[in-house]
């Protein structure tokens, strides 16, 4: 029997440590190789622009290996802290712009100053991006693009409806929206605008237009700004939107589940608020009836301010191939990938390169989250998003929901 | 060499074999030891470590600086003065408590079934059982999430064509009463096949000609339950008990991943996700190892009397 | 027909009920997996795919890393319960048979194991795994299963190696021949069919665990639904054919320990 139980073991350490090497890559720093973390947008949305950057850098560093890992948005940061704590980070990380500050100040990057000069296009980088790259003067985060938002619609229905050209005010979008839907009144599940409830990122753009902000500094503390006049105002005239045109159903979703393309694509949707992106999926069946125009704002003749969303890069202060990331970027951001991300509707990130796509327009009026070192934490806690189903489902009025969500922010802004 | 004459049995001729006489020496560790190196080689640090960092202030910056600043108990103060731990504590209970309650009942009833049915009803059934038991919980969860989804979910279809009222979109995650109902079917179900299961083995211990002999003196079938099936399965169902309440009252990924980040908020904690998103959404390395070590806590307090019963049974004599 | 019999077939029909409620999940996971995206969108649901489409199998079998992913869970999972009954089967001899100092710690700390949050562990058994560089890896990965496993492996062993009567035993003992050659001829036979179960379920948990772990800590691909589902529907075959041949067996050994304790 001993000698059973000892052949079964040494067959199972065979078996493993046959499967060791066999496995996937090793943890271990290896020479010559960078480690590179993009999310699952560049996997799906431009590979060539990956690509190009992988061969331009191996061309320039001969014997060196680019890993490049997809990750998630919804649990990159917490895959991040990991490999922090086991000494293993990556050496190029892409980090949302709301991202970047909890981290800036917690000194996880690599200070780039230094390099600036050598990225493509550093002196005319976007400005609203470049900031969120830049702490206490230091440069840690490289901008990579940015988007806004647009309205992608059906072009067929706005025709059929009778209406000639893009609106030029919400007012006018508003009626506009409410043709197509008395239009379409006998399709079942169909609504003229698709708006998930809880988007804050589109929700928000109604609070800015009326010239509220969601919170601002006192001497040096933050002070929660959702429920001043101008920012109920917003929020009111944003709920009586919804309530005209977007399906009740859809008061308490989120932007993911479902992605509003999708419900377009499946031909329930007149128009959707989102990234310029969007018009890459919006199903075969619509695809040749699909069109871009940028949202007008509640005063005529202006669009409504949309988020700059956008997307830096930087260097794990523990990285050893500091100087391979900084190529690597440097190829990654080129003249000719930057130029290659805007025809697949993103913003460039340098003001030398915008052409006059409807993005670019957007962005000309734009709002950002406030700057501070725990807005990741309110993103997170939801605080947002809970206010705008507490408002769209009529469980507290506008100005108890404002209260509320302002004074959980400031709480949260303020902690140490 | 055995002789013609020996007739009588071998084993009678011996005197009696004792485990009791045979040396202690060092072959139990021996035996033992393979399985406490490898658990102490995976787990030692961890558990190490949880235990000094929920003695410091350990963020993000002590995170990239891989060093805590030690602050004695005030994690512990801190998250035993927030309001929120109380009342995620309490959830937790209810929502462990109704769980096991299903999960025993149905499960005790779905047993019951399995032996009242044909060969063929069972086999089917119990197929059935392990193709959900094999079903991975990352797995499930999207499969839920495509039959319960507001936009075009089966789940609403099948109540609206049935005539249960107008499910049309109908949105079953709006409220926390609600995800964690979702939740509850979703755990309930999968626990369901390994209950039940050893249920039904349990149930095949239950002597024959006891059951025949009350039926046959006509008791009703309640009565037999009662009285000679439940004294025989008693200890499995207070095992199986122990153990789903302690897996019901650490879940998290099923309610994490079935609520969704966007929609978890402190009225749907349950303990798991409270310690995830204080612990690691937030950074907040310290006080997520201080609920850690507070969860292990009350799960042990829970489980005193299943564990001392443990200890009991099979003791060496 | 009988009263009996009219009963069974009540029964029977409550059975086949439940079944059709208990495996409608697992029904719909399939037949998704073959209905084209149009279909999955769709308001109104498709119930069997009248033209079934194989597009999401071809594109998961097209994916670079398909055939390394199946190949690579297939051996954790295996070493994983080979090693995991090794080990668990020489400590629930030593539990079960031998009465030495520092036992009842061991049961307490074999139960206790089982008690932490494993949420609580995510990064620092990353770490762990780190400093022995060992993330990434197959070795590493089986490593931390074996943690999940073993526990409850041990605990369950100990349970049918208990069940097994004690004079049958005994008979085994021959003159000069050691303990532990005792138990290769007739412990071994007796808890086969227990060794078989603990290792149907170590391989159900090892299988979940992977799908889990490789979510949190590996790296991210987009998961590919459609070859997760047939992978899930495959593994469950051989799972569901094991258990049906040694129910019975099953039976006597899960509850032998707990019912005459």
């Amino acid at each position: 029997m001993r000698l059973r139980v000892v052949v079964a073991a040494a067959l199972a350490v065979a078996l493993g440590v046959m499967a060791a090497s066999a496995g996937a890559s090793s943890g271990h720093q290896q020479a010559n190789k960078l480690t590179v973390w993009l999310q699952v947008d560049a996997q799906s949305g431009w590979p060539d622009v990956v690509a190009a950057a992988n061969q331009a850098f191996q061309a320039q560093n001969p014997g060196w290996t680019v890993n490049v890992q997809y990750q998630n948005w919804g649990d990159h940061l917490q895959k991040f802290d990991a490999t922090i704590a086991g000494n293993d980070t990556p050496d190029v990380i892409e980090m949302g712009n709301t991202e970047m500050t909890a981290y800036m100040t917690s000194g996880a990057f690599a200070d780039l100053s230094a390099s600036k000069s050598q990225f493509p296009n550093s002196d005319h980088w976007l400005a609203g991006l470049a900031k969120s790259g830049l702490y206490q003067g230091k440069l840690y985060g490289v901008p990579y693009y940015a988007g806004s938002r647009v309205i992608t619609y059906r072009t067929d229905l706005f025709k059929k409806a009778g209406i000639a050209k893009p609106p030029t005010s919400l007012a006018l979008f508003t009626s506009d929206l409410k043709k197509v839907a008395k239009m379409e009144k006998g399709v079942k599940g169909f609504s003229a605008m698709y708006m998930a409830g809880t988007d804050w990122y589109s929700a928000l753009d109604w609070v800015f237009d009326y010239g509220g902000t969601i919170a601002t500094t006192h001497a040096h503390k933050w002070v929660g700004a959702l429920n001043s006049k101008q920012s109920i105002a917003g929020l009111t005239a944003y709920k009586s939107f919804f309530n005209a045109v977007a399906p009740k159903s859809a008061s308490t979703l989120d932007e993911a589940n479902p992605a509003p393309y999708t419900v377009f694509s499946q031909g329930l949707a007149g128009a959707i608020l989102g990234p310029a992106w969007f018009s890459c999926c919006t199903g075969t069946k619509y695809k040749a009836v699909t069109g871009q125009f940028v949202m007008p704002s509640h005063v005529a003749g202006k669009p409504i301010p949309g988020f700059l969303g956008g997307s830096d890069v930087a260097v794990p202060a523990e990285s050893g191939n500091k100087a391979q990331a900084i190529q690597w970027i440097a190829d990654f951001t080129s003249t000719a990938n930057e130029q290659s991300l805007q025809n697949k509707g993103n913003i460039p990130n340098a003001t030398n390169l915008l052409g006059n796509t409807v993005n670019a327009r957007a962005a000309a009026q734009s709002w950002f989250v406030p700057q501070a070192k725990h807005w990741v934490d309110v993103e997170n806690g939801n605080i947002l998003r809970t206010m705008l189903a507490q408002i769209l489902t009529g469980k507290l009025s506008v100005k108890q929901a404002a209260t509320t969500a302002s004074d959980n922010i400031a709480y949260t802004l303020n902690q140490s | 060499m055995a002789s013609a004459a020996e007739t009588t049995p071998k084993w009678s001729r011996r005197r009696r074999f004792t485990w009791r006489h045979v040396g202690q020496g060092a072959v139990p560790y021996a035996l033992v030891a393979p399985v406490v190196v490898v658990m102490g080689a995976i787990l030692g640090y961890p558990l190490y470590s949880l235990v000094r960092i929920a003695l410091d202030r350990y963020g993000l910056t002590e995170l990239i600086q891989h060093k805590g600043v030690y602050i004695g108990l005030k994690n512990f103060d801190s998250v035993l003065h927030d309001s929120v731990f109380w009342h995620t504590l309490l959830r937790t209970i209810v929502f462990a408590a109704t769980n096991v309650g299903l999960t025993m009942v149905i499960g005790t009833f779905l047993a019951l079934l399995l032996v009242r049915i044909s060969t063929w009803v069972r086999v089917l059934l119990t197929s059935g059982l392990v193709l959900v038991w094999s079903m991975p919980p990352v797995v499930a969860v999207q499969v839920w999430n495509w039959m319960i989804n507001s936009e075009n979910g089966v789940l609403n279809y099948i109540l609206t064509e049935l005539h249960f009222g107008n499910y049309f979109q109908h949105n079953w995650m709006q409220t926390p009463l609600s995800q964690l109902g979702m939740v509850t079917t979703l755990i309930v179900w999968g626990a369901l096949p390994f209950v039940v299961i050893t249920i039904y083995a349990a149930l095949s211990q239950v002597p024959r000609e006891l059951v025949e002999a009350a039926e046959i003196d006509g008791a009703r079938s309640w009565r037999v339950f009662l009285d000679v099936t439940v004294p025989v399965i008693t200890p499995v169902l207070l095992i199986l008990t122990s153990l789903s309440i302690l897996w019901d009252f650490g879940v998290f990924t099923q309610a994490y991943l079935l609520i969704g980040q966007p929609h978890i908020i402190s009225a749907n904690y349950l303990m798991g996700i409270y310690l995830f998103e204080q612990g690691y959404v937030n950074a907040n390395f310290g006080v997520g190892a201080a609920i850690s070590i507070l969860m292990l806590v009350i799960v042990a307090a829970m489980s005193v009397v299943y564990v001392r019963r443990m200890l009991r049974i099979g003791d060496v004599t | 027909m009988s009263v009996r019999n009219a009963r069974r077939n009540a029964w029977n029909v409550v059975g086949v009920a439940i079944f059709v409620v208990m495996i409608f999940p697992v029904f719909w996971m399939v037949s998704t997996a073959f209905k084209s995206d149009d279909q999955i969108n769709a308001l109104t649901p498709t119930w069997f795919p009248l033209h079934p489409t194989l597009e999401h199998f071809r594109a998961a079998l097209a994916k670079p890393y398909f055939w390394d992913d199946v190949k690579n869970s297939v051996i954790v999972v295996l070493v994983t319960v080979t090693i995991a009954m090794v080990l668990a089967f020489l400590a629930a001899v030593a539990l079960s048979k031998y009465r030495f100092t520092g036992r009842k710690l061991f049961i307490v700390l074999v139960i206790g194991v089982q008690m932490l949050p494993g949420a609580g562990l995510i990064i620092p058994l990353y770490v762990v795994l780190a400093r022995y560089h060992e993330v990434n890896t197959l070795t590493g990965v089986i490593l931390v299963y074996l943690t999940g496993v073993l526990p409850f492996s041990v605990w369950t062993l100990r349970g049918f190696i208990l069940g097994i009567p004690k004079d049958l035993e005994e008979a085994a003992m021959v003159d000069g021949s050691t303990r532990l050659g005792a138990f290769a001829r007739i412990l071994l036979p007796l808890v086969a069919p227990g060794l078989v179960a603990t290792s149907v379920f170590a391989f159900i948990t090892s299988w979940n665990e992977y799908v889990w772990l490789s979510y949190f800590l590996g790296t991210s691909r987009q998961t590919d639904w459609g070859a997760l589902m047939a992978a899930s529907t495959l593994t469950a075959i051989p799972v569901v054919v094991f258990f049906l041949l040694i129910q019975r067996r099953i039976a006597f050994g899960l509850t032998a320990g707990a019912v005459r304790g």
